[in-house]
């Protein structure tokens, strides 16, 4: 095997080892063929070219097609051409493909089911970092630059799932940067001749120098090292790139119900650029309220986590007598796929396809087996209960007897927040005037503004964070309001669902994936779980204002007041939008368009942000980082400071490389600027004072003035610039000549140096033979002498 | 024994030693220096025509205290060259024609019995000059170039344990020819390596030619050169020159340069650290005539060649191909960085 075809093994084997975090990621391990088939198809196509002689464009070409003939074959549903040549056809596919993988990925929680849009995402990915790879390592033999390729693909699994991808994931892509960087080293040494020990013995070709011992000890130890260093670091970094999306709601774990994440569900469907249609209902409620899904109760360091819900019951059970209201709600599914059914209020009856149970602590409809995603249509019978404030200012809170209430009021404790909580809720009596204490902290008075947007304030806990910047969206209010009711001592939880939507006409109501919402819901002795939303109704929607939830003061306006009978029914939406959201035109509604309105009230901050967005801008950035780097190098040489005749000099030997225009290191300053005169005929004079100035500060005692030479080596650039061929143009912006000598340079000088070291062992072994060599002749002469 | 001027030489060789930077009145600016050679120089090229880098190198020699050899064939000016030099700094020239019987002390001088005196009386030899023009020095027997080389390097003559200090600026033009012909004693190594540097004249182009004939119709150029500087600015030009500043980066090429020489494959015996020294001074001298204070490596490579060539020995095998120990200098040239790389080497 020679040197190239055995490099470009290790480049696809270190590549594949590389992939091993995501395991963590997908369910079994049906995507891990698809995969290395696709890193060795690159590998072959790539070797093929080398082998034909043919220069590292072409090869990085025969990789590209060699990807697009894998995704067509996979992924092209014969709409390719023999299968294999991608038409239009399979493009528009492939486009489809994208967008299935992006909500997926958006929707769902690892592990996930690796098909369809998130195979071709991986695939894609995957053939894109291989053919960096083998370009790194292989064609450019640049191998320490392989180690960004390796992070990139290390980091989207990382990210993505931070809790599926544990620590030790990380032994193996560490392993797979050495191993390229040593097999590199010993291909480079191994070029030298022959190899010998300390003491001048010959080493074998097949058998590892005395010294690769210490270098895989040493190896060894930094790998273990950096694991050490991981594990000591405070566990909220322990995920390498945090969930920063999550806020307070930090919990990324699935639970045993499926693999849907409510809080990834809410964040996910929120921050989506285009908003898709979830739920169509039909109902004679004249002010629906909001639609619970989930419950969240269970509160740890790390947020919100769902309840189990052990111990439902048969949905029978949900009858009731009841002298409320019981309106009935025609709900139509439309994309929604969820183990729990949305429900509104205390729901009476529920007619829903398939096996269905209610959990009777949260009121959460759960499937037995049973998804949303096979519903089409369900109707719900409920009644929507509506205690007035009066009655809620005389109610107790849930007895500390209770079952529910070690359920309902633990939190961790942070003495930070007890302060402020504390603080807050000096004077306040009641569990009501407790709530409404808190529901003031958080307001929009109290400057706090709605943004998908969070900041890190730096603090060991999130919500610590969400209180010093006061921003966030309904995740972080809504669990910051539970969290410290149940600091105060109330039982409090968090619940995830869908908001009122928007009015069609008269009883039709849509609701969008911009919907989804969180709110809390606090226990009163007596009236029961009663809804709050702390959240600012600029950013939300759908929102709806709760009567009982005003202050007492403004809080008696009878208009405000939503009660089933007397919102008028054409715009029910108008008062709490118009109440909360003066920024809002009415014409907007506040419900028209509310994905640019949540992006507008937070000054467009509100892209989405997802971990894996990092990674493909990494990967996208890699082929403009030459010229980055190259744009630093030239900024700082021209920053006054920094600026001698020396590193103007220095630059334009760079850009002089750059270009194309060959200069030998045996020319002196004068006869280089003749040179650079000649190739950029318009900036003679600049070249020429560049050349006067270095041959001054080299040579004479008193130096050279820089002044000037800024102005000349921008005369330089543009003349040089303007002079060359559209090709060498782009060359000198995208690949620098100058970058890529200077990593020759080092590596030159390193590889003399050892050659120097290994001609003087060499030097020292052939005279020891010598020696030998005499000594035994003189040995034979003499024993000939006396026969 | 006493000492006795001849009539050509007025002040006489001095046997006590003098420095002559003591001498100069005040330190010759940079301009005041380029303005001495250029006029110096188009003064010679009065009478060479056509070649005047080549006196440049010469007159660069003399101001950094060497010795030249010019290698070229009959009749294209040497003699011309050493006397129009002589006559443009107003000092002495002396011819010594080297033949197989010329002896030594026709070379230093002899000591002779004066009977009037009853004592020994030192006569000057031809060496006793300010330039010495030694014309086919190869023709000399090995002692008496032995005898020229050791002057030149001495600057001194010793005869009969007496030491006579030769005059200052003191330059030996020695002529050789590069036909070989029969009855020659080529100058060894050793002997080569004291000449700071090797120039061939060559012949004129055709218009230089043709100038040179219309110029002579009338007379001999020579006859009517009139001195631009005497002795004394000579001195002051050679002291002014070693002030020149070499920067530790152009030392450090020049070592280069040479230390190239000595590791060349196709050479033999490589460049000396004389050759090192000569070849700074050289460098010096050159970036005066230029105007500055400061050496450039340009300066280096102008004279690389004149300087190192004649000192090399090339192996045999380059011999016999054809090479040429310049085109190996120049090949030298082309491969040494003018700054060298810190940590190698």
């Amino acid at each position: 095997m020679n040197g190239q075809r055995h490099a470009t093994v290790v480049a696809a084997a270190s590549l594949a080892l590389t992939l091993t975090p995501l395991i963590g990621i997908f369910e079994g391990l049906g995507w891990a063929f698809p995969v290395m088939l696709t890193i060795a198809v690159i590998a072959v196509a790539g070797s093929l070219m080398r082998a034909a002689g043919r220069g590292q464009g072409l090869q990085t070409l025969a990789m590209a097609a060699a990807l697009m003939v894998v995704l067509t074959a996979g992924f092209g549903d014969g709409t390719g051409l023999l299968f294999i040549v991608p038409l239009p056809a399979t493009f528009a596919n492939w486009g489809l493909l994208v967008q299935e993988g992006v909500q997926s990925i958006i929707a769902n929680t690892p592990p996930v089911e690796a098909t369809g849009g998130i195979m071709f995402l991986t695939i894609l990915g995957v053939g894109v970092v291989a053919i960096l790879h083998d370009m790194f390592v292989v064609g450019l033999r640049t191998p320490a630059l392989a180690g960004l390729t390796l992070l990139t693909m290390y980091l989207v699994p990382v990210s993505v799932a931070p809790e599926a991808t544990a620590w030790f994931w990380f032994i193996l892509p560490a392993v797979a940067y050495l191993w390229i960087l040593g097999d590199d080293n010993l291909r480079r040494v191994s070029s030298f001749g022959h190899r010998f020990t300390g003491t001048g013995q010959l080493v074998g070709r097949s058998f590892p120098s005395p010294l690769a011992r210490t270098a895989r000890w040493s190896a060894t130890g930094f790998v273990a090292l950096t694991l050490l260093g991981l594990t000591v670091v405070p566990a909220n970094t322990s995920g390498l790139i945090d969930n920063v999306a999550d806020g307070i709601g930090g919990g990324g774990e699935s639970y045993g119900l499926g693999d849907v994440n409510p809080w990834a569900q809410l964040s996910g469907s929120l921050t989506r650029p285009e908003e898709v249609d979830v739920l169509r209902v039909t109902t004679d409620d004249p002010n629906p309220r909001y639609l619970k899904m989930h419950v969240l109760d269970e509160l740890t360091s790390d947020g919100f986590a769902p309840n189990e819900y052990d111990g439902t019951e048969d949905l029978d059970s949900l009858d009731r007598d009841t002298n409320l209201n019981v309106y009935t709600a025609d709900i139509e599914n439309l994309v929604l796929e969820a183990p729990v059914a949305p429900v509104y209020g205390d729901p009476v009856s529920l007619d829903v396809p398939g096996d269905w149970r209610v959990d009777p602590d949260t009121g959460v409809i759960v499937g037995d087996g049973s998804d949303m995603g096979d519903v089409a249509r369900y109707e719900v019978r409920y009644t929507d209960p509506a205690p007035d404030a009066e009655t809620l200012a005389a109610a107790g809170g849930m007895d500390p007897g209770d079952d529910r209430w070690e359920a309902n009021t633990a939190h961790p404790d942070v003495p930070e927040l007890s302060a402020i909580v504390a603080a807050e809720t000096e004077g306040a009596g009641t569990v009501h005037e407790k709530v409404l204490a808190i529901q003031r902290f958080l307001s929009v008075a109290n400057g706090f503004t709605y943004s998908l947007e969070t900041e890190d304030a730096g603090n060991d806990e999130a919500i610590l964070d969400f209180l010093d910047t006061k921003q966030g969206y309904c995740q972080q209010y809504a669990a910051a309001m539970a969290w410290m009711l149940r600091e105060a001592g109330v039982a409090a939880r968090v619940v995830v669902g869908l908001s009122q939507g928007t009015r069609l006409d008269g009883s039709e109501w849509v609701l969008t994936s911009h919907d989804y919402h969180a709110w809390v819901e606090v226990y009163y002795d007596g009236p029961g779980w009663v809804t709050f939303d702390p959240t600012p109704a600029t950013g939300v929607p759908g929102s709806v204002t709760f009567p009982w939830a005003t202050e007492p003061a403004e809080g008696q306006d009878p208009v405000e007041e939503p009660s089933e009978n007397d919102v008028s029914p054409e715009d029910p939406t108008a008062a709490p939008t118009d109440d909360a959201g003066q920024t809002l035109p009415p014409e907007e509604g506040g419900t028209e368009v509310p994905g640019t309105d949540a992006s507008g009230s937070t000054g467009g901050a509100a892209l989405p942000f997802h971990p894996a967005w990092l990674s493909l801008l990494l990967l996208l950035a890699v082929p403009f980082l030459p010229a980055l780097w190259r744009g630093a190098v030239r900024k700082r040489r021209l920053k006054t400071a920094n600026l001698t005749a020396a590193t103007a000099w220095d630059e334009a030997m760079d850009l002089a490389m750059d270009y194309g225009v060959s200069i030998p290191e045996s020319y002196t300053p004068r006869q280089a600027a003749g040179v650079l005169a000649t190739a950029a005929p318009g900036a003679r004079d600049a070249a020429n004072a560049l050349g006067s100035a270095m041959a001054l500060h080299r040579y004479s005692p008193r130096g050279a003035d820089p002044g000037g030479l800024a102005d000349a080596l921008r005369d330089l650039y543009a003349e040089l610039d303007r002079q060359a061929e559209p090709r060498v143009k782009y060359r000198a912006m995208f690949w620098p000549a100058s970058l890529i000598a200077r990593f020759s340079a080092d590596r030159a000088e390193q590889s003399a140096r050892m050659a120097r070291r290994s001609a003087r062992t060499s030097d020292r072994v052939r005279s020891a033979l010598r020696r030998r060599r005499r000594s035994n002749n003189r040995d034979r002469h003499g024993v000939g002498g006396r026969a | 024994m006493t000492f006795e001027s001849s009539p050509e030489q007025p002040d006489g060789a001095m046997p006590l030693p003098s420095t002559p930077q003591a001498q100069g009145p005040a330190p010759l600016s940079p301009q005041e220096f380029k303005a001495t050679a250029e006029a110096i120089l188009t003064n010679v090229e009065w009478v060479i025509e056509g070649k005047s880098h080549t006196i440049k190198l010469a007159l660069a020699v003399m101001l950094a205290e060497g010795h030249l050899l010019l290698e070229d064939v009959p009749g294209v000016g040497k003699t011309q060259l050493a006397k129009a030099l002589a006559r443009s700094i107003d000092c002495s020239v002396r011819r010594i024609q080297f033949t197989p019987d010329l002896l030594p002390s026709d070379v230093t001088g002899v000591s002779i019995f004066d009977p009037e005196k009853r004592d020994f009386v030192f006569k000057p030899g031809a060496i006793f000059g300010n330039l010495i023009l030694g014309d086919e020095i190869n023709r000399a027997s090995p002692k008496t170039q032995a005898a020229l080389l050791e002057c030149m390097e001495e600057r001194q003559v010793t005869v009969d344990g007496n030491t006579y200090k030769l005059r200052s600026p003191f330059m030996v033009i020695a002529t050789q020819n590069p036909v070989e012909m029969e009855g020659t004693y080529p100058l060894p190594e050793a002997q080569r390596d004291r000449f700071t540097a090797r120039l061939a004249i060559g012949y004129p182009d055709i218009n230089a030619e043709l100038a040179l004939l219309d110029r002579r119709e009338e007379y001999n150029p020579l006859d009517a050169l009139r001195p631009i500087a005497d002795a004394e600015m000579v001195v002051r030009m050679i002291a002014a020159a070693r002030a020149v500043h070499l920067a530790p980066e152009l030392k450090r090429y020049v070592v280069d340069l040479v230390g190239a020489t000595r590791t060349n494959a196709q050479v033999r015996l490589g460049a000396s650290p004389r050759a090192t020294l000569q070849l700074l001074r050289c460098t010096q001298v050159l970036a005066a005539m230029d105007g500055r204070d400061f050496a450039l490596p340009d300066d280096v490579q102008q004279l690389a060649v004149p300087v190192l060539a004649h000192r090399l020995i090339p192996t045999t095998e380059t011999t016999m191909g054809g090479g040429d120990t310049k085109a190996i200098v120049s090949d030298i040239l082309r491969h040494v960085p003018v700054v060298s790389h810190p940590g190698r080497f």
